[in-house]
């Protein structure tokens, strides 16, 4: 009886490892291929915080637009202790995240709409942006930053990175050497013989 | 009368905020402590030179000591105990770059930044005071460089791993960890690396490529002797501290011929930053990573237990560029302080508008640190040129710079423990729940509320953190007298005056100095996460 036990369990271990997930093609019940800028689907960047009385979220569609190509964040904003949405004017400004830069331009002002402040966009270069959205609620200024990438992001991340330099580093630092140790014992073979 | 007194140094020191900040120091211990200042300065002006004959500097072998001696001789001798630690700090050291790349970006809630920057940060200067330079025995950063480099988990690696290169003269010295250190104050306090989980990541990573690019390309561990900002100021704090690695019998030494710490052995390295036991005086460059005492033949190294701040007092030399790196220290430190208070942010957007600076204003905050920087510099050294025409510039100016800035390290020491004291007992709250958690998943940021409540009942009674900041900023001001008092009677042109104003200006230096660090301690700081 145990061996019986043992050889069910390895098949449906077996079974189990064969087992494949099922990919689906709708999402929230939508196909997938009607999946736009306009849909309510999830977008591909969402990013959530809280500031002062407010619990803010913010998604950016597509993830990473290219340059020229139209794209646009939503932000949500509700208040922490009753989860009502804020309603005012929302200013949107971007500005290019590189090491002192100043450049800084103003996108739009929105009102709310169907609960969200929509702002869209399209640059022209390709870098890494800051999206600053703007609120006053309660006599208090609200600042937010959200990060914006156009273009395709780095082909290398970090990690790889480091470890491509670190590798390089010691393949090199190896063949210098092993070219040294050579060099050394054919100068002392050489003094050997004479 | 005191009721009367301690109103007005409310009124004329506590700057108001409506912000979400910590208590400061109470007006209570700033009396306390300002009293006791006054008398301790009398004292010092009124007491007689002393030579370092009648003072007592015994020291007491760890080794030598009942029951543990031995056992601790037994771990630290053997590389196990060693490699187990660093296998331990290398591991956590990963943790800390995974979760920081891959895992949530609220910084209270990833294990990146709470274990790098509140703990870590913050702890190991506290670390000093109890282990000396311990933290380099296991430092991450060198463990695994050392491995890629050397490929050998412990012994000896090849020496054909390495290009050996000697380090270019022009950077044979502490200026380029200095510079370091300006890097990482930029990054932690102007680019706010502190708040991110992320570059935090990748802070770690970047020390981990230039460690192992160091140790592939120079000798032995140039990284750790001249470029390691972390390394450099547990050096430097290291000259305080009541433990050090040190010759049980001097006589042993001196008769040594091989040289076993210095050249290492088959097995053990030598002493990655070129220190010959028998002849070393300061702790500057030791990493305490135990190579002489398992190299010793004569098993002569140990740990020492000696006074506290006797090495910077009585036998550390001064030298032009360690000097500059405990003003940078001092300066840097109450920078640190300084931004943490509720009305720089107010400076620099003042700042901002004027020179036109927008965005995340670097400019702004870079010539505020570099202003901060240099304006105790300038006050140093003209104390300094005051003390040089006073003793009648018998000694080069240069020389007077570097003898007495060991006097100011206790105050760079006891204030930048007071401060990460506060940030310690107050910040690391909740640490538990993100070591149960390190990458943050599913996790929301603190509310306003928990973040209230989390800075205002801090892991230690309020009363008790207090104390213990008063009591450092008194203990620094007390060391840098005793410091000050020895230093100053080394000085050539000391015996031209025998009047009590050649202490004059360096004391009115320190006394400018522990006045800053008492006001900065006194203020409500600004919470960082």
């Amino acid at each position: 009886m145990k061996v019986l036990k043992v050889k069910n369990f390895v098949l449906f271990c077996c079974l189990l490892l064969i087992t494949t997930n099922a990919i689906a093609h709708h999402v929230l019940g939508r196909p997938s291929y009607s999946l736009g800028a306009d849909s309510n689907t999830p977008p591909s960047m969402q990013i959530e915080t809280q500031i002062g009385e407010y619990y803010v979220t913010y998604m950016a569609f597509p993830a990473f637009p290219k340059p020229g190509q139209q794209g646009r964040v939503n932000l949500y904003a509700s208040r922490i202790d009753n989860g009502n949405a804020f309603n005012g004017k929302v200013t949107f400004k971007v500005r290019d995240n590189s090491f002192f830069s100043s450049k800084e331009e103003k996108l739009g002002v929105q009102d709310i709409d169907d609960g969200v402040y929509r702002q869209g966009f399209i640059f022209k270069q390709a870098g890494d942006y800051i999206v600053t959205a703007e609120f006053e609620s309660g006599g208090q200024p609200y600042t937010i930053d959200f990060p914006l990438q156009i273009g395709d992001p780095f082909p290398i991340g970090p990690l790889g990175g480091s470890v491509l330099v670190i590798g390089v580093l010691l393949v090199a630092v190896n063949i210098t050497q092993r070219k040294r140790l050579a060099r050394m014992k054919a100068t002392q073979h050489h003094t050997d013989n004479s | 009368m005191i009721s009367t007194l301690l109103e007005q140094i409310h009124k004329l020191v506590y700057q108001t905020s409506e912000g979400m900040v910590h208590p400061g120091l109470t007006a209570e211990w700033v009396l306390f402590v300002l009293v006791s200042m006054v008398i301790l300065s009398i004292g010092m002006m009124r007491a007689k030179p002393v030579t370092t004959q009648h003072v007592n500097l015994n020291v007491v072998s760890v080794f030598r000591l009942p029951f543990v001696g031995s056992k601790i001789q037994h771990m630290i001798t053997r590389p196990a105990v060693l490699v187990s630690l660093r296998l331990i700090a290398a591991s956590v050291f990963l943790l800390v770059i995974a979760a920081g790349l891959f895992g949530t970006q609220i910084p209270e809630k990833n294990i990146a930044t709470t274990l790098t920057w509140t703990l870590w940060w913050s702890g190991v200067v506290i670390s000093v005071f109890f282990v000396g330079s311990a933290w380099c025995a296991i430092c991450p950063w060198d463990a695994i460089a050392t491995w890629l480099v050397r490929r050998r988990l412990w012994k000896r690696g090849n020496e054909f791993a390495s290009l050996n290169i000697k380090v270019p003269k022009i950077i044979r010295n502490i200026w380029p960890a200095l510079m370091m250190f300006v890097v990482l104050t930029w990054l932690e306090l102007g680019f706010g690396v502190t708040t991110s989980p992320y570059a935090t990541a990748l802070l770690a990573l970047l020390v981990v490529v230039l460690a192992t690019i160091s140790l592939a390309v120079y000798e032995r561990k140039a990284f750790c002797r001249y470029f390691c900002a972390v390394g450099r100021t547990l050096g430097a704090y290291g000259g305080i501290a009541p433990i050090a690695l040190r010759p049980i019998d001097n006589a042993v030494c001196a008769s040594c011929k091989t040289l076993e710490c210095y050249n290492g052995t088959q097995d053990i390295e030598p002493c990655p930053t070129h220190l010959v036991m028998g002849s070393l005086k300061q702790n500057t460059y030791c990493t305490s990573c135990g190579s002489c005492t398992q190299s010793c033949p004569e098993q002569n190294i140990n740990w020492q237990l000696r006074g506290i701040g006797n090495e910077v007092t009585y036998s550390s030399r001064p030298h032009w560029d360690e000097s500059w790196f405990i003003l940078g220290l001092l300066t840097l430190t109450l920078f640190h302080g300084f931004t943490m208070m509720p009305y720089w942010e107010d400076w620099m957007r003042q700042l901002a508008y004027i020179i036109g600076d927008s965005g995340r204003i670097l400019t702004s905050f870079s010539i505020g640190m570099a202003v901060a920087m240099i304006v105790p510099i300038v006050i140093y050294s003209a104390c300094i040129t005051w003390l040089h025409n006073i003793t009648g510039k018998k000694e080069p100016w240069r020389r007077v710079f570097s003898s007495m800035a060991l006097s100011i390290l206790p105050l760079a020491f006891a204030y930048h423990i007071a401060h990460n004291l506060s940030h310690l007992v107050r910040e690391s709250q909740g640490f538990w729940s993100v070591v149960l958690n390190p990458f943050g998943s599913n996790t929301q940021p603190l509310s306003m509320q928990e973040v209230h409540m989390r800075h205002m009942y801090p892991l230690v009674d309020d009363n008790i953190v207090f104390a213990l900041q008063a009591t450092l900023i008194l203990f620094g001001f007390w060391l840098a007298l005793k410091v000050l008092r020895q230093r100053v009677q080394l000085l050539e042109g000391f015996k031209l005056k025998s009047s009590r104003l050649v202490y004059a200006p360096i004391l009115l230096f320190i006394l400018l100095i522990n006045m800053v660090s008492l006001w900065l301690l006194m203020q409500p700081m600004i919470m960082r996460m």
